[in-house]
């Protein structure tokens, strides 16, 4: 019962993992940064919401909020910061440090504003308990699954029927051509920057339902993303949610053998193996 | 006056770590996080042999942290650099995160997040170093060395050939080079470096936690580089010299000590941005 209990739990976070790590392909695909500071907007969303939630604002209007605040900052992030590192013509190196001090940034000054520790949020429906043959879940882990499950056929709609989200496949396939073809790439990127940091604003919020936010929380679930994103294979947006699940659910079953501060060293573990057998990822797309 | 030499020292130990992380990330452009974890593996184990049952005398000590931290940094670059840079990145987050688990969680071998109190200060060929002063000079020295051996290596063939790669990697493996173990070279003497500034680290402090060796350090140190000046020795100076004084600065800001820490951080963070936005080559070094 405890395994399948684990499974469950393991299903549930692989569903919010996976939809950090398609915000973060979709980001990392089409600009090729390598966008650190998403964890600053995924803890941030959390955060917005927490406040909004503390002063009586109706759940889903906080939801809605931080959503929309995620897509603000990310459009900012893209047209203030990286757009204006491109136009100097920063090398990569630059831009991800750049990013790195970014997410140092916001992580302390929300830790400045809303103090370091751990805050629960004020929701009381979120910790109810279902429970299903032996099986328990949170109204919120519930919910987890049915918004990200949702987000994650939401962005493959969007990347493959919409005429957006076309155009962002063909810059991502080929900027030089694409900037000749007046699809206009730079536009296009903070398009998806806001777009991505909208989507990961979901599980920013989310999660912490459950297991409470903390200012510098988002670092080790977008490593985590990452890692399924490349085990995944990079452009592969399935490949991407599949893995993450593949790699909560075992992250969850490794707590019967070994204690869970451990479970970041399972996550590396993982990915070691990935770069040493297959470093494309299992759903590349072919080059 | 002691507090004037226990910053020179701690400076000079900065200064060391700073050369690891510039031989990385100015000289052959890998972007890394995880130079605070190698710093950390190299103060644990000069404390752990310092203060065994038996215990070794400082040099014997130090050489084993060296050799382990060389060890560390050619098993982590290894595999991830095969691939690409970015997955680099992954690793380097990874083995930072893993590192102060390791330093955290594993209470018998590092004092979990309570530290390793009581090391003893170095001794040099059985002569103990026992005043701040005697302690300061010996990090000095070390600095000495450590900038003769980045400034030797910058001027051989291999220093050419690293920033060769830097430059144009595909270019340097049409002429012949072999780039991976350019790059795994690199590494392994940046890890060496980190080695020597994490013994210099615990014996001159002697207390070590987990909290010196974690994220915000790493990001501390890239600091220290990118404001000091990447790819040259006397950015690697002047970075750790001006950034340790910074804390004395905000102290007479008077922000309350609740926040200081994270004000700090913050501080770091608009930096790296700042200097990435206006001055990628930091105040004394080359164009990152």
């Amino acid at each position: 019962m405890i395994l399948l209990q684990l499974l469950i739990n393991g299903l549930v976070t692989g569903c919010a993992l996976g939809v950090v790590a398609i915000s973060f392909a979709l980001v990392y695909a089409t600009t090729k940064i390598f966008h650190v500071a998403h964890a600053g907007v995924y803890t941030l969303a959390g955060y917005i919401a927490w406040m909004l939630a503390s002063h009586g604002v109706p759940d889903v209007l906080a939801l809605a909020a931080a959503v929309v605040v995620c897509a603000a900052v990310g459009a900012l992030i893209q047209s203030q910061l990286y757009a204006r590192l491109e136009r100097r013509r920063a090398t990569h190196l630059v831009v991800l440090i750049a990013s790195l001090g970014l997410l140092a940034v916001m992580q302390n000054i929300l830790a400045a504003v809303f103090s370091p520790n751990i805050l629960q949020f004020p929701v009381l429906w979120g910790s109810r308990i279902i429970a299903l043959g032996g099986i328990r879940l949170t109204y919120s882990q519930l919910l987890t699954v049915v918004v990200c499950l949702a987000a994650y056929v939401g962005v493959m709609w969007f990347a493959y029927a919409t005429p957006l989200g076309k155009r962002i496949r063909a810059v991502a396939s080929n900027p030089f051509l694409a900037q000749i073809t007046r699809l206009q790439p730079n536009a296009v990127y903070v398009y998806v920057v806001a777009i991505a940091s909208a989507i990961v604003a979901l599980p920013g919020v989310l999660v912490p339902l459950d297991l409470g936010l903390q200012p510098y929380g988002g670092i080790t679930p977008l490593l985590t993303a990452t890692i399924a994103m490349i085990a995944g294979g990079v452009g592969s947006i399935s490949g991407a949610f599949m893995l993450s699940i593949v790699i909560a659910v075992l992250q969850n079953l490794s707590l019967l053998v070994i204690p869970g501060e451990w479970s970041i060293g399972i996550t590396f573990f993982i990915f070691v193996i990935f770069m040493l057998f297959r470093p494309t990822g299992l759903f590349a797309a072919a080059r | 006056m002691d507090f004037l030499f226990s910053y020179l020292a701690l400076a000079a130990i900065y200064v060391v770590l700073g050369l690891s992380t510039n031989l990385l990330v100015g000289i052959v452009g890998i972007f890394s996080v995880s130079q605070a974890a190698v710093f950390g593996v190299g103060a644990y184990i000069v404390a752990h042999f310092l203060m065994a049952a038996d215990p070794l005398s400082f040099l014997p000590a130090l050489a084993i942290a060296i050799l382990c931290c060389v060890t560390l940094n050619i098993l982590v670059t290894l595999p991830s650099l095969r691939v690409s840079g970015d997955y680099f990145v992954v690793t380097s987050f990874g083995i930072q995160l893993l590192a102060t688990a390791v330093f955290t969680n594993w209470t018998s071998g590092t004092g979990g997040a309570s530290g390793v109190p009581g090391i003893p200060p170095a001794d040099l060929f059985g002569y103990p170093l026992e005043s701040t002063f005697q302690l300061m000079l010996l990090c000095l020295a070390g600095l000495l060395l450590a900038c003769l051996c980045f400034w030797l290596i910058m001027r051989a063939p291999f220093g050419r050939l690293l920033r060769a790669i830097r430059e144009d990697e595909l270019a340097v493996a049409a002429a012949g080079k072999n780039v991976l173990r350019a790059k795994v070279s690199a590494a392994a003497l940046a890890g060496g470096f980190a080695g020597v500034a994490g013994g210099l680290y615990a014996t001159f402090l002697s207390f070590i936690d987990p909290s010196s060796f974690d994220l915000d350090a790493s990001i501390l140190l890239l600091t220290m580089v990118v404001v000091g000046g990447a790819r040259t020795l006397a950015g690697s100076i002047v970075g750790p010299f001006l950034l340790l004084a910074m804390p004395q600065l905000l102290t007479l800001l008077e922000i309350p000590t609740t926040i200081a820490a994270t004000a700090r951080q913050l501080i770091y963070g608009l930096l790296l941005i700042a200097f990435m936005l206006f001055r990628p080559q930091g105040l004394l070094g080359e164009r990152l």
